[in-house]
Formats: structure tokens, C-alpha cells, sequence
């Protein structure tokens, strides 16, 4: 599916995915489906933008989507709702399925996801009933112990409803960040080379071989949120890793148990740093790459739904930096292995004939029609690439047929305790743009929100330990500790908490769990047990902010406007 | 009449982008030149957010001001369809604030202005409909789902013309219930 079909769904099941402060640009498709009679299904523990305008808010227990997903096929299946013909026409699995969800009665989901039985049924419904059907899910899908499992669970709803091959259906992903999808698109993935073509397959192995000249390996990379452990406790010398390269990343604000993160970029020989600002992981690095912004830019953006998308030069960078490809044409080069490419449009030619699904999409043709969506094979002008996939029921596996795959739900991995009693969930707020490494060194952006940000905690938890708007408090999990302001607010439930994760002295990834899905390798960072604690003497801890924060800029060599020696 | 700007909470995402187009449209574009911390960060409307409602609040032009009335100095008029406080002739009383029944009015610095203590001068500070500022108000311009509108005669026109419009059909559905 395309992001502009959104508006001409009939049903939206917004799973997990907070547009309106992730992608205010996609939450403006949902307010214009709302306004054209679009029907809203919520699944969120807080009350979001788009659960306000929502028909039905199933305003979940955090850390219970399984749950929730498994009984809404329950009830299709036994309502007599499924769409029998697509399931034997299209796919595969659908019985043993069955067996999975058979014990998911909206009466067993109730107590885990804290949902009345009846809601869930009037949303099974709804979501079964008005055709065509899309599903948008976010972080609050993937940020789990239990992610891609709930991933295939929503699109069992799908499959089992014929939700699949039309416009304004089927399934959404709406990423993480800005090109996560051109990132992996590239192959910046451990396993894949550009085109999700895998290292493993010898065939794919010698093409790239033949034609970048060199011999590659054929084992599978190490995932990100491995490296910590692969630096720390890795006990065979050849697998434990020495040098570390990290670009357009920030590691040290935005990996889960940040006390470790740092031990592990302490540890290692060799850092890199390669990005436009300064920012924690700088302070741990022993090179640092400049490098240019996206003004400064030419190249290739992917959106969340395949659609590559030119990225044009505004303005000519000053001083001494560089784009990142050329950085990495020069570093290469050093290496051993020249990279003489003249332009963004070389790599792009040489990459799109390596990958047969993105062959087509020439800058030409991306340039004429403003974006083209892969797969386009075809470089013809005719082949204007791929809006929804599927389509007429036809999937991207050897039969044809998609799989069902079911499984049962299990409960993230900290769960609240006597010490620990409440949930910590990291989320997004819309003016702070992931790390803060850009949106934090814009100056109105700053003026909205500063350090060291908020904790969102409910009206009634607020008033039980006597704190009020904007009071400083002391965040804690067994892993560490933050300071961050109290934002008493009636959108979340009680004994759950919400911070975003960009601030410098707020940084709630003191507190999150690096314990990770066993298949995307993502980490569980809307789950953890936390405590909070009041601060007696609020003037002591104001000026213990500024200090930190000063301190960190210092560090950073940003010029604090306290003398001119600094 | 006087216009104002209307916040449409069916529409509104909570993303504050209006109160950033309110600053950069009565600061001026330079406040992406100077130092950041040389400006006043000024919105003239308030993101409010309750547990079911988003939606931005700001100065409803009365036609019969309150903030008006009480103004000791004659600092706050109508021109051209709009009130406007003149923050020269502002002594910084608070009375404005304290008639206003929507809370749109507070108090901010005047850049570059000093008071009497030697602090930089304070004065009311409330939306102006972007007075004497070309394309109308920054918030409706900048809004990214269209959830603000700037309210004239004509607009109010035209929505009590439907509202009359609905009414007599419903009129109409409770003689006839058979239709």
C-alpha cells in the first residue's frame, strides 16, 4: 500500500502507531480519511491524536499486542466474518492457525490486555466488515521482546479478511525513521546486500563478486544491538569486536541500557563517528567525520512505503565537511579499494542494475513522476513501478500463497515488581526528531521543548506522590537513573510512564532493557520496570540540570556563552 | 465585525506548528540569524491538550472587549477586524489578563525595550490576527492539516446558512418519518 491510499480506506486498524508525533505528514491522511467517513480502530495504551478521533480506542495494556491480535481473529473465525474464498484461493496454514488462536476468546484477552471482551468484538468487527481494510503499525508493534510475531499476527487479519492486493488495504509498516527503508533497501542490513538479496546464497554472492572485483564473505553480519555484547563479552578473540564505525547514529542517546552501551564504545580500540553535530557518541569517538546535512545533500530517500524519492542540494556546504559518500569513497579508497564515483547517479546506476526489483527505477524516472514505489523491474518509461503489492492475491513466495503463521502470546520480559512497580515505554514527541542530533540545534524546536524533558505519568499516580506540572523527578530501573519534569497528564493509564528518548540530561535509555526480538533483533524499549521518585529540594535539582547540561555541552565543545575560553 | 481564527479539534494533530508560525511571523526571519538566545520565543496562541481534546487557543477578537474595557491606558483598540494591543503604550498592569474569559492573553518580554527595574520591559501579548503582516495569519498558512480557519462575516455567513439549512431539514424528518 501507498501512503496516500490511507484516506480512501474504509477501516483503518492503527496498531501501535502514534502518526500525529512520528509522521505528522501520514497523520495528515488519517485526519483527511477521518473527514471522508473513514472508520478509526485504535490499539494504543495512551490516548493519541489518532485515538481521539477513533471509533473504537482499545486502549490496551502495554506489552499485550499478541493478545489483542490473536483474539480479533478469534472472533472473525467464529462470527463466520473470515473471507473463506481468499483464505483457500491465496493461502496456506490457515488450520494450524487455527489451532493457535482456537483458546483467544475476547473473555481469556481481557485480563491480560485489560480490554472489555465486548470492545474487542465490536472492533473484530468492524475491522472485518468494512472493506477495504488497512493496518498502519508502529514502534508500539516492533519495540518488543514478542514484535515480529505480532507483526504476522496483524497480517493474519488481513489474509483472513481478503484484506490483501487492492488499493487502500493490506499492511503498513510506518518506520522508525527517516529512510530506515532506504537503509535497508542499500543492504545496510547484516544479512542482505542492496535489494534484500541475501549473503548466503552463493549465486548472489558471485555476482556482487564479479562485480565489485573482490572476494565476499558469506556469512551473516553482526546485528547493532549485538555489539555491545560482541565488544564486552565476546570470548573468542576473532569474533569480538575492535573497531567500530557509526554513522548517522547515536548509539550512547539512543541504544537501550545506556550504562553498558558506554562501557562497551569505552572498550573498543577504534571508534568513528561520522555525522553533521556533535552528540554523545562523538564524546567516545577517536575520529570524527563531518559530515553534511541534508540541505547539502544530493541522493535517494526511501519512504515507509518503497517509494524512492529524489533528495535535492539546496545550498553548497561550508567548511571543512563532506557527504557522506564521498567520505566513504575517500575511506575506501584509503583502504585499498578505489571508489571513483562523480556523482549520487553513478552509485545509483550501478546499485539498481545489481537488484533486479529496483532496476527500473532510474533517476529519470524518478524525476518525472516525482517517486517511483519498487518492485520496478522494467526501465522502460511504461513501468512506473509498484503502488500496493500482492496484487489480485498474488504473493512473493514460490507458490503464490502467503503463509498463516500463528503463535502464542507471552509478556514482555521486566515485568513491574515490588521495587520497580510501575512500566517505562520510550516514545516520540513531534517537534524532536529521533536523537535530537538535527531538531535539538533548531532553535524554535528548542524553544517548544528543552532539556531534560518529561516523563508522562497519569493525573491520579501524580496526585498520589504529590507532584505537580513541570517538578523535577528522579526516574529509576534497576539498570540506572534520570532526572527528567513530571507531565501529569489523563492519556495514559495508571502505573505506566512515557519519556522521549532524545534528551541529553532526560535520557530514559539510562533505564530501558537491551533485551531484543529474537528475529528482528529490535529491543524491548516499550516495556521496563521503573520507579519514580520525588525531589525534596527543587532548586537544588534545577540547578543540577543546568549544570549536567552545561557540562555536556561543554564536553561537546559547544560554545555555552559563559566566556569566550570555553 | 471583527474575525478570528478557529481551531478545529476533529483536525488538529497537537503539533504546535502553528505556535512556531506565530513566532516567525511577528519576529521576523531573522531569528534564524541572531544568537538563540537573543530573542523572546513568543507564541500569540496555546496548544491545550486534554484527555480527549487537542486544539490551539487563542484571542477571539470580541466585539465588545472585556480586555478592552478594563485598559487604563488606552492600549488596546480595533483596527481593521481585529484587536490589537500596542505594546508601546502597554504599562504592563495585567488587567487585560485578568478580564480576558479565554486565558489568551499573557504577558511576555518586549525585545530590546527596558522597564523601569532595568529588566527588559514587559507587556501584554496576545494574537493580533497577524495585523498589517502580508498573507493573513502565520498559524492558518503553516497548519499542516488545515485545522485552523480565519473566521470572517462572509465564512460565519455561510456557516449559519447551512446550520439554518440543516435545521429545517430536520424540521422537515420529524413531520415526515415515514420518508
Amino acid at each position: 500500500m501507498g501512503i496516500p491510499e490511507i484516506e480512501d480506506a474504509g477501516c483503518l486498524l492503527c496498531f501501535g502507531y502514534n502518526g500525529a508525533d512520528s509522521h505528522p505528514i501520514v497523520a495528515r491522511r488519517i485526519v483527511r480519511g477521518r473527514q471522508k467517513g473513514m472508520k478509526i480502530i485504535c490499539a494504543d495504551p495512551r490516548v493519541t491524536e489518532t485515538a481521539r478521533i477513533s471509533d473504537i480506542h482499545l486502549q490496551l495494556k502495554g506489552g499485550s499486542n499478541l493478545a489483542l491480535v490473536n483474539a480479533m481473529a478469534n472472533v472473525i473465525w467464529n462470527e463466520g466474518l473470515a473471507d473463506i474464498r481468499f483464505i483457500e484461493e491465496h493461502t496456506k496454514g490457515f488450520d494450524e492457525f487455527l489451532k493457535v488462536i482456537e483458546k483467544y476468546t475476547p473473555e481469556y484477552a481481557e485480563p491480560i490486555t485489560h480490554i472489555p471482551a465486548d470492545e474487542i468484538r465490536r472492533a473484530a468487527r468492524m475491522y472485518a466488515t468494512t472493506k477495504p481494510a488497512m493496518i498502519l503499525y508502529g514502534m508500539g508493534v516492533c519495540q518488543f521482546t514478542q514484535a515480529v510475531d505480532v507483526v504476522k499476527g496483524l497480517a493474519n487479519l488481513a489474509l483472513m479478511t481478503g484484506n490483501f492486493g487492492g488499493p487502500s488495504m493490506g499492511i503498513g509498516p510506518v518506520r522508525g525513521q527517516n529512510n530506515v527503508q532506504g537503509a535497508c533497501d542499500m543492504g545496510a542490513l547484516p544479512n542482505s546486500y542492496p535489494g534484500y538479496q541475501n549473503v548466503t546464497v552463493p549465486e548472489i554472492r558471485e555476482k556482487f563478486e564479479k562485480a565489485w572485483g573482490v572476494p565476499l564473505s558469506d556469512k551473516v553480519g553482526c546485528p547493532i544491538t549485538h555489539v555491545p555484547e560482541r565488544i564486552l563479552h565476546e570470548k573468542d578473540e576473532k569474533k569480538r569486536i575492535h573497531a567500530y564505525y557509526i554513522f548517522g547514529e547515536d548509539p550512547a542517546q539512543s541504544d537501550p541500557d545506556l550504562a553498558e552501551v558506554r562501557e562497551a564504545l569505552d572498550k573498543c580500540d577504534f571508534v568513528v563517528m561520522q555525522d553533521i553535530y556533535m552528540n554523545k557518541t562523538g564524546l567516545y569517538a577517536d575520529v570524527i567525520l563531518p559530515a553534511t546535512a541534508w540541505g547539502e545533500n544530493e541522493g535517494i530517500y526511501t519512504c515507509a512505503d518503497r517509494g524512492f524519492q529524489r533528495v535535492r542540494k539546496l545550498i553548497e556546504p561550508e567548511g571543512d565537511m563532506r557527504p557522506d559518500w564521498q567520505i566513504i569513497a575517500d575511506i575506501s579508497t584509503a583502504m585499498g579499494y578505489p571508489m571513483n564515483y562523480k556523482n549520487t547517479e553513478e552509485i545509483w546506476n550501478e546499485m539498481i542494475d545489481l537488484c533486479p526489483s529496483f532496476t527500473g527505477a532510474t533517476y529519470e524516472k524518478i524525476e518525472k513522476y516525482g517517486g517511483i514505489q519498487w518492485p520496478c523491474r522494467d526501465k522502460s518509461m511504461e513501468d512506473k513501478g509498484t503502488p500496493y503489492l500482492h496484487k489480485d492475491g498474488i504473493f512473493a513466495t514460490k507458490d503464490h500463497k502467503a503463509l498463516f503463521y500463528g503463535t502464542d502470546w507471552h509478556p514482555p520480559v521486566e515485568l513491574e515488581n515490588d521495587q520497580y512497580p510501575m512500566t517505562l515505554s520510550t516514545v516520540r514527541e513531534v517537534g524532536h526528531y529521533s536523537v535530537r542530533t538535527m531538531t535539538g540545534n533548531c532553535r524554535t524546536l528548542r524553544n517548544l521543548e528543552d532539556e531534560p524533558g518529561w516523563v508522562q505519568m497519569n493525573t491520579q499516580d501524580c496526585e498520589k506522590m504529590n507532584l505537580k506540572k513541570g517538578e523535577l523527578v528522579k526516574i529509576l530501573s534497576k539498570r540506572g537513573y534520570c532526572i527528567t519534569r513530571c507531565l501529569p497528564t489523563d492519556r495514559v493509564k495508571p502505573g505506566a510512564t512515557y519519556m522521549t528518548y532524545q534528551w541529553w540530561i532526560g535520557a530514559c535509555n539510562e533505564l530501558t532493557t537491551a533485551k531484543l526480538d529474537p528475529v528482528s533483533n529490535t529491543p524491548e524499549y516499550k516495556y521496563c520496570a521503573c520507579r519514580v521518585e520525588k525531589i525534596q529540594d527543587q532548586e537544588w535539582a534545577e540547578r543540577h540540570v543546568m549544570e549536567l547540561y552545561d557540562d555536556i555541552r561543554a564536553q561537546m565543545g559547544i560554545d555555552t556563552g559563559k566566556g569566550a575560553e570555553s | 465585525m471583527n474575525y478570528f481564527v478557529k481551531g478545529n479539534p476533529d483536525l488538529c494533530i497537537g503539533c504546535r506548528t502553528c505556535m512556531i508560525g506565530c513566532v516567525v511571523a511577528h519576529e521576523g526571519k531573522h531569528i534564524f540569524e541572531v544568537d538563540p538566545d537573543s530573542y523572546s520565543f513568543n507564541p500569540k496562541l496555546h496548544m491545550v491538550k486534554t484527555a480527549r481534546l487537542s486544539v490551539p487557543v487563542q484571542c477571539k477578537h470580541c466585539e465588545n472587549p472585556a480586555c478592552m474595557a478594563v485598559c487604563p491606558v488606552g492600549a488596546i483598540s480595533q483596527k481593521d477586524h481585529c484587536i490589537v494591543i500596542d505594546t508601546d503604550k502597554c504599562m504592563g498592569c495585567k488587567s487585560c489578563m485578568d478580564a480576558c474569559p479565554f486565558g489568551a492573553i499573557n504577558m511576555t518580554v518586549q525585545t530590546g525595550k527596558v522597564q523601569a527595574d532595568g529588566s527588559e520591559k514587559k507587556v501584554a501579548n496576545k494574537c493580533d490576527l497577524c495585523y498589517g503582516l502580508p498573507g493573513g495569519p502565520a498559524c492558518v498558512r503553516v497548519c499542516p492539516t488545515e485545522a485552523l480557519t480565519l473566521v470572517t462575516e462572509e465564512e460565519l455567513g455561510d456557516a449559519m446558512e447551512r446550520k439554518r439549512m440543516e435545521a429545517a431539514r430536520n424540521a422537515y424528518r420529524e413531520t415526515h418519518p415515514q420518508e
